[in-house]
């Protein structure tokens, strides 16, 4: 692995929904002030997002690190939360434990992580019933210009 | 990298360093060192926010001079929609084209036309775009600025067809050029503006590619000469280029947003640089579905709140309504002309947007990373309060622009208490 240059840790919050969105917005911030080229830029902000978004909708707290490289970005999202039973059919487009009222705040469409499939080079998801969850996801850069 | 152009000057002479620019300034692009403002140009997205909140008025619109068009043999005017909001209730569109005729064009374009036909060549693109949606209207010349520098994994989603005004420069050179029998370069096209962003995207397009227009005069710069021409004007007929209709030149669809037709399901208009921002994090996020085109105005209001307008932006608006309530629909040759040109003209955008080279990237990664973390390590020793009189907007900015080695750390007057008398000689009265 490529040597590390950055590395910082967010806290999110749990059902506040309010703030939902904020931590990707601030990595966003800085990878774009730091002049990472768009089309890495827009598929990790989406990753974050929906990671960010999970963890908000199903656990009660968590952590996103954001790993910088001269060849990757990576994002390792960590809570503390019912976890995911079966994790091959949370990848399945459409399926979503969302309730209703998450619904109707328009989130729970059953596409957060096949979109950071999607979206990102390399994704991993380890997860303990009852304990919480862990997602890996890598972004390849590009270019360093 | 190319020189920046940008559609404003700043008078040192007339700049006494009062800060109000650089606290108004969206994208923080205005240091003020030695009590005189100046620009980081890579950050200006030509917002004009600058300009109406200098005390002194060191700044000004960058637009042509009448004189700059003697040069041409046939003056065409391409009027922004919201010139004929800025007149009188009774005033019609067709009485100020000819007061713009009596001003020395020797003609007033038909541009509800152009209006029309990027209308549909908008809608055509939305049906078969495979995507990413939404895409963002580029006709306000700030938007597309705003998501070069601030949102560049977005630029993409500007949506790739010619604004109107180009189509109209492309459209009414042809069509002289033929009727007249002169060379193109000897006919200018010229945007009669609601604010400077138009100018510059007409020296400088965002798209790199050359604009068919010659130049814009801004609304503020012709406002008195039209007024007092017009009420000369007594009747229509008096005129013997007498033959403009109201319609052709003023659109007469709905009021909200430059395209009338666009509907409401597919699209969302949206006006305010503030209100763009948050909508912009949201799509960034991918938060936004179901939407599939944005039409997007800096200015609050849309055009008509353009800051080389001269009307307040309500009483414009309820003149606008006014005048599309009573306006008569053109005719039949209206529609004739806008099938005609839908079958043979090309309406998508020449050259493409790219985000903007930001200063600091220059520098490969590992450097600009360093000079993050210095920032944030130097911002620790400011105190946050934002005063300015280091001569940046915010604290993390000064922190930034030292990092970046364009600034000294001490310029703080929490760090050197001795700056104030430095500050002194400038702000002495
Ligand atoms: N961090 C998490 N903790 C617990 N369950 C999760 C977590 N992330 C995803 N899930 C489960 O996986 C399902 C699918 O997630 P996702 O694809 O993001 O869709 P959505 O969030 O719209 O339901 C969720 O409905 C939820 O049951
Ligand atoms: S909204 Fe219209 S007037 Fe305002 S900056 Fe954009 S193009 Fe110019
Ligand atoms: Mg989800």
């Amino acid at each position: 692995m490529a040597a590390e240059l950055l590395r910082e840790s967010f806290e999110i919050q749990g059902r506040n929904y309010d703030k939902a969105g904020e931590v990707s917005g601030e990595i966003k911030v800085i990878l774009r002030d730091l002049g990472i080229e768009a089309a890495s830029l827009r598929r990790l902000v989406i990753v974050a997002f929906e990671a960010e978004m999970n963890v908000v909708m199903y656990a009660r707290r968590g952590t996103l690190t954001l790993i910088l490289t001269e060849e990757d970005v990576n994002l390792e999202v960590r809570d503390e939360g019912p976890g995911i039973p079966d994790i091959e059919l949370a990848f399945k487009e459409g399926y979503s434990t969302a309730s209703d009222e998450m619904r109707e705040l328009g989130f729970g469409f059953g596409m957060g992580l096949p979109n950071m499939k999607k979206n990102s080079d390399e994704l991993k998801v380890e997860s303990e019933v009852g304990k919480g969850t862990l997602v890996v996801a890598k972004i390849r850069l590009n270019s360093n210009a | 990298m190319r020189e920046l152009k940008h559609g404003f000057k700043i008078d040192a002479d007339k700049c006494n360093g009062r800060m109000n620019c650089m606290r108004a300034c969206p994208t923080h692009s205005i240091r003020v060192k030695n009590g005189k403002a100046r620009l980081i140009p890579e950050l200006c997205i030509d917002c004009g926010s600058c300009l109406g909140v200098c005390p002194t008025g060191a700044i000004s619109a960058t637009t042509i001079t009448f004189a700059e068009l003697d040069r041409f043999k046939f003056k065409v005017a391409v009027a922004s929609p919201a010139l004929f909001t800025q007149f009188g209730m009774k005033d019609t569109p067709a009485q100020v084209g000819l007061a713009l005729l009596d001003l020395g064009f020797d003609a007033v374009w038909e541009y509800a036309v152009d209006i029309e036909l990027i209308d549909r060549a908008i809608m055509d693109c939305v049906k078969t775009w495979p995507g990413p949606f939404p895409l963002i209207s580029n006709s306000c010349p700030v938007i597309v600025r705003l998501i070069q520098v601030a949102y560049p994994s977005m630029v993409e989603q500007l949506i790739p067809v010619e604004a109107p005004r180009e189509i109209a420069g492309r459209e009414l050179k042809r069509r002289y050029s033929q009727e007249l029998g002169l060379k193109p370069e000897e006919i200018a096209a010229i945007y009669i503006t609601p604010c400077q962003a138009k100018t510059i995207s007409i020296l400088q397009p965002a798209e790199e590619a050359k604009s068919y227009l010659d130049g814009a005069v801004g609304i503020s710069q012709v406002y008195n000469d039209i007024l007092s021409k017009m009420r000369r004007i007594t009747s229509i007929g008096d005129t013997p280029k007498g033959l403009m209709s109201s319609g052709e030149l003023l659109h007469w669809g709905p009021p909200e947003g430059e395209f009338p037709k666009l509907s409401r399901e597919h699209y969302l208009p949206l006006t305010g640089l503030t209100d763009v921002i948050k909508v912009f994090d949201d799509i960034e996020k991918g938060k936004i579905r179901n939407i599939e085109f944005l039409e997007c105005h800096a200015c609050q209001g849309g055009c008509i709140g353009g800051n080389l307008t001269v009307e307040n932006l309500y009483v414009a608006r309820s003149k606008n309504l006014h005048l599309r309530a009573n306006m008569p629909k053109p005719g039949s040759s209206f529609e004739k002309e806008v099938e005609r040109r839908y079958a043979v003209e090309d309406f998508s955008l020449r050259g493409s947007v790219k985000p903007r080279r930001i200063e600091g990237e220059v520098v490969d990664l590992r450097e600009r990373v360093t000079r993050r973390k210095r920032a944030d390590e130097l911002s620790r020793a400011l105190p946050l309060l934002n005063c300015g009189l280091c001569g940046a907007p915010t604290c993390k900015n000064h922190a930034e622009d030292v990092a970046a080695g364009r600034a000294e750390i001490g310029d703080c007057v929490f760090l050197s208490l001795h700056r104030i008398d430095i500050l002194r000689t400038f702000y002495k009265k």
